[in-house]
């Protein structure tokens, strides 16, 4: 079938040598405007990052004087450990939580449209709207403590309702419960396009052979949406290493640091420390991170992921 | 044909392009005419010199700015004031920009700022000593200690507006329901906290439903200060930590203690809670440790309140943070005897800061207007002294004066504090753990210099 396309692509758009230069000309605006605001300034944040450079400009050349002091600065590592932790805690629990829903809704039940309606809300959602309302939820005297309380009272659970945004041992979770809050629809969307992609022959295969539905589940549905997977987990890992919006709305870093994210802490250090070279220092260790990860991840997809072309 | 039509789009649309880029920098001077007239002095009677006032603010800020710009361009029909203005999230990164774009077209002439030692050292502002040894401005009606704040290197960089000047806001209803006596002008830590304990109000559970004193955790630099504690050996070069020493830390315990009893509520409640101005207004603290820029809403708001000093330690002292925002001139500005004019009446007794006083924006930064009937009307608070008494116990120990204060605050010493005020260290362990963080800190950027 792509196979298909491609010849018809071929047709209607043949290249044609004497429209070349036309071409060129057409890329150029947008190719300025690329070069201009991504390449020169990815590469001059290089540039800084090497330097001693305020705000007006360079100063010296100094090596890899920042990447050191950047070494040795403790609220790096927290906010490198704090990423660590919303990496952990939120690419899985938004694939999971995403499929649940996809399969939940995939089903012929009542009011589907409606559901996928309402859970694919938060995406379009300012994210900002969405921090005032949750930072009531959770606020220490709000509605989900004031539920788990009831809850654990039922089960007759001592429970002490936990400070959610003003502790620094759940502040990570209040970003968490956000970001989930607001991302899971879009993990559905993509799932459920997928699953609709399913053939139905091979369901009816399994079933003939016997399978229950765990067995569909897992050896028929799971390797099948795996490219999906796959897709998810290299966009959601590197939405996780740039979260920003997320904690600074709902709790700009505090309370200690405790749920500052790398990204934030590059954007203090820029504009309220005016430190344009270990920012720029910053940037680029994080980039060779994900860099790092979304390569590796390339490499492990050969083992778990099934492309149907093979 | 239809090829030459191509190119000539495509070619067309690179050379609209270029044309844009090319305007872009001269599309905002629109200072343009000025320049020639302020290179030649003889031109200038073919119009006014233009300067660019930046300010951050809301609206109703601006407005009050406009009215402030309107009165000075009536008085020098001379100088016309372009204003640009931004909300307090987007002013700094873009001032920033102006200035690293070198360029005297956009860069501001005159700007309000803060923390201005930050920016002096990057070199982008100017050293205001000559202009005020030049023209006699009266740098001796500020209050003491406050024109530290705008210095760099033994340099003026810089006039702050106005000063905090924080006192006890208290609900005179909620006094008389408690049986409490309204404050005296020189009541003690023992006297609060007694009066504290009357006012705070509990349920079955022990959980407050009424505090005593809701206050900012930034607030804390005062009780600090008053117990003669402080958070640095010294605050323009520094050489290590002192917060962790017990006068320091009996002051860092007078507050956590008053969150941990019920008394205060904790910051981060008070920030979920909408403000001190929010609690204040519907009960649900009695007093409030603030600066005057409440008494426009509680006047408005109609409430029964006073305002007393803030309460001292039986053996410390009276101490006001001396800081605050400043008008600054720019050194990339091309119009620098005009932005001269208009700082020196921006920051005269009776120019801008009779305008910013009267209106019921500052608590101002000169103390002759402080003085005035300006000042001192007889609009509710009616102890409106206790705001001249704390600031004349004005002084520095609230910030440091080097560049690299900002991020030693907003990344070490405030979150470290934040663990304290949640109660999950006492003081003197958060006070330990700072310090021992600041003095790296100072250390990797070889302080003392």
């Amino acid at each position: 079938m792509s196979t298909d396309t491609r010849v018809r692509a071929r047709g209607a758009f043949r290249w044609r040598p004497d429209q070349q230069w036309e071409a060129y000309l057409f890329l150029v605006p947008s190719f300025l405007g690329f070069f201009v605001f991504v390449v020169l300034a990815v590469l001059m944040s290089l540039g800084i990052s090497f330097s001693d450079w305020g705000l007006t400009g360079w100063k010296a050349f100094v090596g890899l004087r920042n990447y050191q002091a950047l070494l040795r600065d403790p609220v790096f590592w927290q906010t490198a450990s704090n990423t660590v932790f919303y990496i952990v805690t939120i690419v899985p629990l938004q694939l999971l939580i995403g499929l649940a829903m996809a399969l939940a809704l995939n089903q012929a039940i009542r009011g589907r449209i409606f559901y996928r309606l309402v859970y694919f809300m938060p995406v379009v959602t300012t994210i900002v709207a969405g921090a005032i309302v949750f930072r009531l939820l959770l606020s220490t005297n709000g509605p989900l403590n004031e539920l788990l309380g009831n809850a654990a009272g039922l089960l007759g659970i001592p429970f002490s309702a936990p400070n959610w945004l003003g502790s620094s041992d759940y502040s990570k979770w209040a970003v968490v419960i956000l970001t989930l809050w607001k991302n899971a629809g879009f993990t559905m969307v993509v799932y459920l396009a997928a699953l609709q992609g399913v053939p139905q022959e091979l369901y009816d295969a399994a079933n003939t052979d016997g399978a229950g539905p765990w067995q569909r589940f897992w050896n028929v549905t799971l390797p099948l949406i795996s490219p999906t997977t796959f897709f998810l987990l290299v966009l959601q890992l590197i939405g996780a290493f740039q979260l920003f919006t997320e904690p600074f709305v709902m709790t700009r870093g505090g309370p200690a640091n405790s749920s500052l994210s790398v990204v934030q802490y590059i954007y203090l250090t820029a504009f309220r420390d005016i430190r344009m070279d270990k920012a720029s220092a910053m940037a680029w260790f994080l980039f060779i991170f994900i860099f790092a990860f979304t390569l590796l991840q390339n490499r492990l997809q050969q083992r778990w992921v099934y492309y149907e072309s093979e | 044909m239809k090829r030459l039509q191509l190119s000539a789009i495509a070619g067309l649309m690179i050379v609209a392009m270029l044309a844009l880029a090319a305007c872009a920098p001269v599309a905002p001077g629109a200072a343009a005419p000025a320049a020639p007239a302020a290179g030649d002095a003889e031109t200038a009677a073919a119009g006014p010199t233009t300067i660019t006032w930046a300010f951050w603010g809301s609206p109703e800020e601006k407005a009050s700015h406009e009215r402030v710009a309107a009165a000075f361009m009536q008085e020098h029909p001379e100088i016309k004031i372009e204003v640009w203005h931004q909300p307090w999230d987007d002013y700094f990164t873009k001032i920033q920009a102006l200035w690293a774009s070198g360029d005297a077209k956009v860069i501001p002439d005159v700007a309000f700022l803060w923390p201005t030692p930050r920016y002096a050292a990057e070199g982008v502002l100017e050293n205001l000593d000559p202009y005020i040894e030049q023209s006699g401005y009266d740098i001796g009606d500020y209050w003491p200690g406050l024109l530290e704040s705008a210095k760099y290197q033994g340099n003026i960089y810089g006039f702050p507006r106005d000063i905090e000047s924080n006192i006890i806001y208290y609900n005179r209803d909620m006094f008389d329901a408690a049986g409490v006596a309204y404050p005296s002008n020189d009541w003690t830590w023992d006297d609060f906290l007694a009066a504290a304990e009357k006012l705070t109000q509990k349920d079955a559970n022990g959980n407050t439903t009424v505090y005593a004193l809701a206050a900012e955790g930034g607030k804390w630099t005062k009780w600090v200060n008053q117990n003669g504690g402080s958070i640095l050996d010294d605050y323009s070069n520094p050489s290590k930590c002192m917060l962790a020493d017990p006068a320091s830390v009996a002051g860092l315990q007078f507050f956590a203690d008053m969150m941990n009893n019920g008394l205060a509520m904790r910051p981060a409640d008070l920030n979920q809670a909408g403000g001190d101005a929010s609690v204040f207004s519907s009960g649900q603290a009695a007093m409030i440790l603030q600066n005057s820029s409440r008494v426009s809403t509680f006047n408005q708001a109609g409430l029964n309140y006073d305002i007393a000093p803030a309460p001292t330690p039986a053996d410390g002292k009276r101490w006001n943070g001396a800081g605050g925002a400043a008008w600054v001139m720019s050194s990339g500005s091309d119009n620098k005897e005009a932005a001269w004019t208009f700082l020196e009446w921006l920051q005269s007794p009776e120019g801008g800061e009779k305008l910013y006083t009267a209106a019921g924006e500052i608590f101002p930064a000169l103390q002759s207007v402080a003085n005035s009937p300006t000042f001192l009307t007889d609009q509710p608070p009616a102890n409106k002294e206790a705001f001249l008494t704390e600031a004349g116990a004005s002084d520095v120990g609230g910030f440091g004066y080097f560049p690299e204060w900002g991020e030693l605050s907003g990344s070490i010493i405030e979150p470290g504090l934040e663990r304290v005020w949640a109660g999950e260290v006492s003081a003197e362990e958060g006070a330990t753990d700072i310090c021992s963080q600041v003095d790296a800190f100072l250390a990797e950027n070889s302080y003392p210099q």
